[in-house]
């Protein structure tokens, strides 16, 4: 490449001198002139939207993503058009709704860095705000940071400025421009679009029964994706962090009870990480449809004991069976119900454990539990989890996330928000496997006792095995969103299921195109620039002011034969003296 | 406004010079194109200066670097002996056309490329309040170099002419 720069170099010099000054004046004068203007900020951060979603038809979140526009607090009192700054710990709805009503052009909320700093009650407060965020469909674009040194002092000196707008006088007001900086706030990418063609990924893998044909199936389901007011700082790691660890700890242990003849049980085991849960269940219910419509045989057609889905597990000191029908005596889920009971009851009396049934309501949104998709198709399932109501605000919000301080001990300070609790997390286990254990060996009706533990010593509960999986889980976001079907989210639970379970498999969901039942939009992260600008008074001022300079250089360029007679008077007496 | 900005920062910097030269009397000897040539030794002297710092010096870095601020004294030297006419004149003449090449090399690019932006510094005020400073530096400067040549100098003023002169070079070297 030098070579043939130097080349193009030789050549022009031997054409003619003078074209080539002038080329080489000109170009670089021209390169510059039109060059953009650089892109200097008084600080770059990033920042994440919120959430852009349609789900059956119906538009949630923030539709807009493009920003330029002056920063402002909420004290101000012209806020339209302007960019709103909100500390988490002063946010409030009605703070929020102002904006809104005012029209403002964008809100950005500054999220402490460390949330463990945050008091109990203005975290469960955000927890209950953020549906409620969501459900009002708003073209303002609503954005998070978190919170650094340098956005901390651009927002104190904003709110300064901004609480002292209405009440100065016009001199306050000038001084005020000189010296005081507003801020201007850029986002760098594009206008929001929707993403075509998007794939959720679900994964599924067995484990054969011995004793011939026509097995019965269990099948253990849980929903890996996460929720929150925006996708990128959604981890989940209560919810549904903690399922999936315990799903595939459960795969493990009773892939080393089926590897050998002695202990294979005459049930076969299917699990399904399915995707898209946090979106009405997407990843199961074309499973589903696959599974029961479009197939020729499968092993949810022919004969299913029951379906154990797995919700929020990580925490809590009662485990609820989610039903949307009792169990009737004698069927298999029956069975299960009650060796939970009797588990409960023998080995871990201090959990509350109580069967919750809820009638599958189709006139709602969305469906409450995962086992409803299910339940719609006739097939018998129940939902586990320490939490008592759907509507919990646990179940879909940013505050879960993985607690910086291990709770292995249960020393240190209290975490605000939900999080996983490894010890109970590993408690649920067990109690989960040992039950399933029982009805799958058919325990009580052979006459063993309740308190035996089959999951003991090599193949106890692995509770480091549960810590690195919640560990891994959370540390990227788990959005719907965000998971496409190269993701290592993905990949990693596929090769882990692969290690345990046979016939592993990718099943996909892809939106319809004509009515699609979800559609995600893109720009859910950008890079927002915040430069410091000085009003336009401030010019007006400036320019003044160097007129008046200007007109004083003036006067003594003119004048400088005075000022040299005046000094040579001065400096007289002196040489007088000599 | 940020090219409102501009137009106040090429003001404050550019103004004082055109000021100077027109009501220094310049303009009535018809001066301009020796301010031209001074502005051309002022650049073939920064090359030299260039080239020379690119050399490694094995001792005392800054000192030899400074040193080389010499060159500019005897660029001014140059320049004024080359045209004919009045001590002040040649002192203006070689002053304006050093001066007026520093503010077009160094501190229109940083002005035209910085104060457009978005972003308000201070520093772009400071650069242009800066090139007058150095204007009447410079003015100091030939005036200084015009009187260390003048045979007809009173004793007296030798040595602070030379003091004086060592510090114009030094000056950047002293402040350190």
């Amino acid at each position: 490449m030098f070579e043939e720069a130097s080349e193009v170099f030789d050549n022009m010099f031997k054409s003619s001198f003078p074209l080539t000054l002038t080329f080489i004046v000109f170009l670089p004068a021209v390169l510059i002139l039109v060059s953009p203007l650089p892109a200097e900020a008084a600080h770059e951060f990033t920042v994440y939207r919120m959430q852009q979603y349609d789900l059956q038809g119906q538009n949630y979140g923030s539709r807009n993503a493009i920003l330029n526009t002056e920063a402002r607090t909420v004290e101000a009192e012209v806020l339209s058009r302007r960019c709103v700054m909100m500390r988490l710990a002063d946010f409030s709805y009605e703070k929020y709704q102002k904006a809104l009503r005012q029209s403002a052009g964008a809100v950005v909320i500054i999220l402490p860095k460390n949330m463990s700093t945050m008091p109990q009650d203005i975290v469960q407060q955000f927890m209950e705000l953020e549906p409620e965020l969501l459900a009002t469909e708003t073209i303002v674009p609503v954005y998070f940071a978190m919170e650094d040194d340098e956005l901390l002092s651009i927002y104190t000196q904003t709110q300064v400025s901004s609480s002292s707008q209405g009440s100065s006088s016009a001199a306050e007001v000038l001084l005020h421009s000189a010296t005081a900086n507003g801020f201007q706030m850029v986002t760098s990418g594009a206008q929001s679009k929707a993403v075509s063609d998007w794939a959720i990924t679900s994964l599924e893998g067995r484990l054969a029964g011995v004793g011939g044909e026509d097995l019965p199936t269990i099948v253990v389901v849980a929903h890996y994706d996460s929720f929150g007011v925006a996708p990128w700082l959604s981890y989940g790691a209560d919810s549904n962090g903690s399922g999936v660890a315990v799903l595939l700890e459960l795969a493990r242990l009773f892939s080393r009870l089926y590897s050998h003849k002695r202990t294979q049980a005459g049930y076969n085991l299917l699990f399904f990480l399915s995707g898209g849960g946090k979106f009405n269940y997407q990843g199961t219910k074309r499973w589903l449809e696959d599974n029961l419509d479009h197939t020729e045989s499968s092993l949810l057609q022919d004969n299913v004991a029951f379906v154990l889905c797995l919700d929020t597990l990580g925490n809590g000191d009662g485990l609820h069976l989610h039903v949307s029908k009792p169990p009737k005596e004698g069927s298999p889920q029956h069975a299960l119900l009650k060796e939970l009971q009797m588990v409960v009851s023998e080995q871990y009396p201090d959990v509350k454990f109580s069967m919750v049934h809820k009638k599958i309501n189709l006139a709602d949104d969305t469906l409450a539990w995962e086992h409803e998709r299910f339940g719609i198709r006739r097939l018998p399932a129940f939902t586990l989890s320490h939490l008592e109501s759907h509507r919990s605000a646990a179940r879909n919000s940013i505050m879960d996330m993985r607690s910086v301080s291990s709770s292995l001990d249960g020393a240190g300070e209290a975490t605000a928000g939900p999080h996983v609790d490894l010890k109970k997390l590993s408690r649920n286990t067990k109690l989960i496997a040992e039950a399933l254990a029982r009805v799958i060996y058919n325990l009580t009706e052979k006459g063993t006792n309740g308190d035996l533990e089959i999951f003991t010593q090599q193949m106890q509960v692995q509770e480091e095995q549960l810590a690195s999986l919640v560990d891994w889980l959370t540390t990227q976001p788990r959005a719907a969103q965000l998971v496409d079907k190269d993701s290592t989210v993905v990949s990693t639970l596929e090769y882990y299921l692969g290690r345990y379970l046979k016939d592993v498999k990718r099943h996909f969901v892809r939106a319809d195109k004509r009515d699609p039942e979800f559609v995600f939009y893109d720009q859910l992260k950008q890079t927002m620039n915040a430069y410091r600008v000085k009003p336009a008074i401030f010019d007006l001022l400036l320019a003044l002011c160097i007129a008046a300079y200007l007109g004083v250089v003036y006067l003594a360029v003119q004048h400088f034969g005075v000022l040299y007679s005046v000094l040579r008077r001065l400096m007289a007496p002196r040489a007088k003296q000599h | 406004m940020t090219l409102f900005h501009f137009g106040n920062c090429f003001a404050l910097a550019y103004f004082p010079y055109f000021i100077t030269y027109k009501c220094s009397g310049l303009s009535e000897y018809n001066a301009f194109w020796r301010c031209v040539q001074a502005g051309a030794t002022y650049l073939f002297v920064q090359l030299c200066k260039v080239s020379s710092n690119l050399t490694c010096y094995e001792c005392c870095k800054e000192f030899m670097k400074a040193t080389v601020d010499m060159a500019d004294l005897l660029g001014l030297h140059l320049v004024m002996s080359r045209n004919a006419g009045k001590g002040e004149y040649k002192i203006m003449v070689a002053a304006m056309g050093w001066a007026t090449a520093e503010l077009v090399m160094s501190r229109c690019i940083p002005l035209w490329v910085g104060a457009r932006g978005i972003e308000f510094d201070w520093k772009y005020i400071q650069m242009s309040f800066d090139s007058n400073i150095s204007l009447v530096h410079y003015i100091a400067m030939a005036a200084v170099v015009w009187m260390f040549t003048r045979y007809d100098l009173p004793k007296s003023f030798r040595l602070p002419v030379t003091v004086l002169l060592g510090l114009c070079v030094y000056k950047a070297f002293l402040m350190e």
